[in-house]
């Protein structure tokens, strides 16, 4: 693809030639899985800080105090899992993959197609049942060399790495 | 089965073989030797030597490796045996070592290193040096004049650098080796008698109160014995950096051989690595205070090969020290279409400063804070550090930049400690565009360009504080430029 500069627009950097080519939101169906995952990540962590805080400054225990953290705990985290499910985005163009995450903590990672290694699929028993996947796309690199995805449509993912593997197969052949 | 005589290693190489596997027990003997009293344990001990030998005898008896036209075959193994063929143009780095032992034999260790992964694709342990010269060379052609090997041609290579004494010196007053082997020893100590430290502290601070004690001095006789300790120990660390800059560098050469880049140096254990010269992922430039002070700098590089953590054999320095001048003709040399330095810089968001400055800010607030809960007024001293962490960022903020041309993407940062690190676009991995809340507000964010082999010690190659729609098109239009550059190693 060597196209027009590509213009440097808000929504996204180059101007969307299919409608393939459009930052993309995650599976609908991911969206429980991720406010599921990440508030029982919160409720389980406040209900041990609370126990173990409460054990050790406050003499007699408010036995309400460990279920009402957590239960706080996991209002909050189903509400962050909920944003990071929004603001999840992912784009496969002819320059390759991008996905942004995060609106507080903003990142906007792009893999070149050139630079792809390799391409892995996950799927866990969660993910099996809500036909979803888990994409990691792997590059030579060192610190961002496992850029990972999860909450994708599982054909979406089998789709992104056929792509995604024959643009590197291409760039194969032009070395040597 | 294309040509290629079946060689065998060295017929000494038991003996670094067996070395190499007494290192690993070196300590369990010794304390066994010393503090197991009784014939039974030396009797284990010896027993335990003897299998050693019979194992490494046994390794050298099943090691043989045989050259064809484009790769190098090896067969190995006590047991289970292994053919491994490793082709030529695979091979990035070979590292020659030789230690004094090895010197006295005349013979070389080898490894053949490719990129990624944890270790070497072959370790030749030990090659006559004649034989490891000519194995080298002949990756160097890849393999294609296989009758080179016999004659190997030393000295065809062009010299592009050489440390005679007076550079080594300052390289030694420069670096803070020393520092790291006298850690290294005080850890050292600590694991073999975990009492020692604690008993010599303890000694220490006994026999000091008993000499403070019965003698009564000032408040100024106590500060100029400390400034005389700190000097002592000051002294005593340059003294251990310059002995080991001269037992690690001592003949330092960087010459070129055809493609490829060698290092050799080392006053006892000769070390000679080599690698092509276009597997050279990012360089970094480095500019201390001391070598400001001596007008030197240090050019180091990436390379994308396995590199163990404990010895560090593949190429990572291209200059330890030169002249400026010196470090940018060598970067042109290496990178003949760059042009080096950058003749524009482009500087960074205009508040940058006040964003840099933010550690030292809160540092300070933090440290005023905890002064005032313990003296009172007294404790607001700690905001006089203030000043000086703003000023620090705006000098910082002022000469940091970066340079983007067709080839080549440098990022400069530091005021007190400079450092210029760059890649070429076709060496960029993945890229990231990071923005925190802070940088969110003050319309700013940072741009990560992610390179091979930059693990450990080396930095992210980054672009720190950017406008943010400055950042974004960078992003965007370094990612349209590597999607257009297939990958070369």
């Amino acid at each position: 693809m060597s196209g027009p500069i590509p213009g440097t627009t808000e929504t996204g950097a180059i101007e969307a030639a299919t409608p393939d080519n459009d930052w993309q939101a995650l599976s609908p169906r991911a969206r429980l899985l991720f406010i599921a995952g990440t508030a029982t990540g919160f409720a389980l962590s406040a209900a041990l800080g609370s126990t173990v805080f409460g054990f050790t400054l406050v003499p007699a225990l408010l036995w309400w105090a460990p279920p009402a953290c957590a239960l706080l705990a996991a209002a909050f985290g189903g509400w962050l899992g909920d944003r990071r499910y929004r603001n999840t985005r992912w784009i496969l163009d002819g320059d390759g993959f991008g996905l942004r995450r995060g609106r507080l903590w903003h990142s906007d990672t792009r893999v070149p197609g050139s630079r792809v290694q390799h391409i892995d699929i996950r799927r866990g028993p969660l993910e099996r049942h809500f036909r979803l996947a888990t994409l990691v796309i792997h590059t030579a690199g060192t610190r961002h060399s496992e850029v990972s995805v999860s909450g994708l449509d599982a054909g979406d993912a089998e789709r992104l790495r056929d792509r995604l593997a024959r643009q590197t197969n291409d760039d194969d052949d032009d070395l040597e | 089965m294309t040509g290629g005589d079946v060689r065998r290693l060295h017929p000494m190489s038991w003996l670094f073989v067996l070395l190499q596997q007494l290192k690993q027990f070196v300590i369990p003997l010794i304390v066994l030797l010393f503090l197991g009293r009784g014939d039974r344990n030396q009797l284990w001990s010896l027993i335990a030597v003897i299998a050693l030998v019979v194992v490494a005898l046994w390794r050298y008896l099943t090691f043989r490796y045989r050259i064809t036209g484009d790769s190098v075959i090896i067969d190995s193994g006590v047991l289970q045996r292994s053919r491994r063929q490793v082709p030529f143009s695979r091979i990035h780095n070979v590292a020659i070592h030789q230690s004094l032992l090895h010197r006295l034999f005349g013979v070389a260790e080898v490894r053949l290193e490719s990129a990624g992964g944890e270790k070497p694709e072959a370790e030749m342990r030990v090659l006559r040096l004649a034989d490891a010269i000519a194995l080298e060379a002949l990756v160097r052609r890849r393999g294609a004049i296989p009758q080179a090997a016999v004659a190997p041609p030393m000295d065809d290579g062009t010299l592009l650098l050489a440390l005679p004494a007076a550079e080594v010196l300052r390289l030694g007053l420069i670096s803070n080796r020393g520092l790291v082997v006298l850690g290294g020893l005080a850890v050292t100590v600590s694991q073999l008698n975990p009492q020692l430290p604690n008993d010599v502290s303890i000694r220490w601070g006994k026999a000091l109160s008993l000499f403070f004690g019965s003698h009564h001095f000032s408040v100024a006789d106590y500060a100029m014995a400390g400034t005389a300790l700190v000097l002592a120990f000051v002294v005593l660390l340059r003294l251990f950096s310059l002995l080991l800059a001269l037992l690690q560098y001592w003949g330092f050469r960087l010459e070129e051989h055809g493609r490829r880049l060698t290092v050799e140096r080392g006053l006892f254990t000769r070390l000679r690595t080599s690698a092509p010269r276009r597997r050279i992922q990012a360089f970094t430039l480095h500019e201390g205070v001391l070598h400001r002070l001596l007008r030197r700098r240090t050019l180091d590089v990436d390379s994308a090969v396995a590199d163990d953590r404990n010895d560090r054999r593949s190429l990572r320095e291209l200059a330890p020290i030169a002249t400026p001048a010196t470090c940018d003709a060598l970067v042109r040399h290496v990178l003949p279409g760059a042009t080096w330095p950058p003749a524009h810089w482009h500087l960074l968001h205009p508040r940058a400063w006040w964003r840099l400055s933010l550690p030292g800010s809160v540092f300070s607030l933090l440290l005023a804070t905890g002064l005032c809960w313990r003296f009172g007024a007294w404790g607001l001293c700690g905001l006089s550090w203030l000043p000086w962490a703003v000023f620090v960022a705006r000098q910082h903020a002022r000469r940091a930049g970066y340079a983007i041309d067709e080839c080549l993407v440098s990022v400069r940062a530091g005021w007190w400690s400079r450092q210029w690190r760059f890649a070429e676009l076709d060496k960029l991995q993945a890229l990231q565009l990071r923005q925190s809340p802070l940088d969110r507000r003050l319309g700013m964010a940072s741009l990560w360009l992610d390179t091979a082999g930059a693990g450990g010690s080396s930095e992210a190659l980054r672009i720190r504080y950017l406008p943010l729609q400055e950042a974004r098109a960078l992003h965007a239009r370094l990612g349209h430029e590597i999607a257009r550059r297939p990958l070369h190693w």
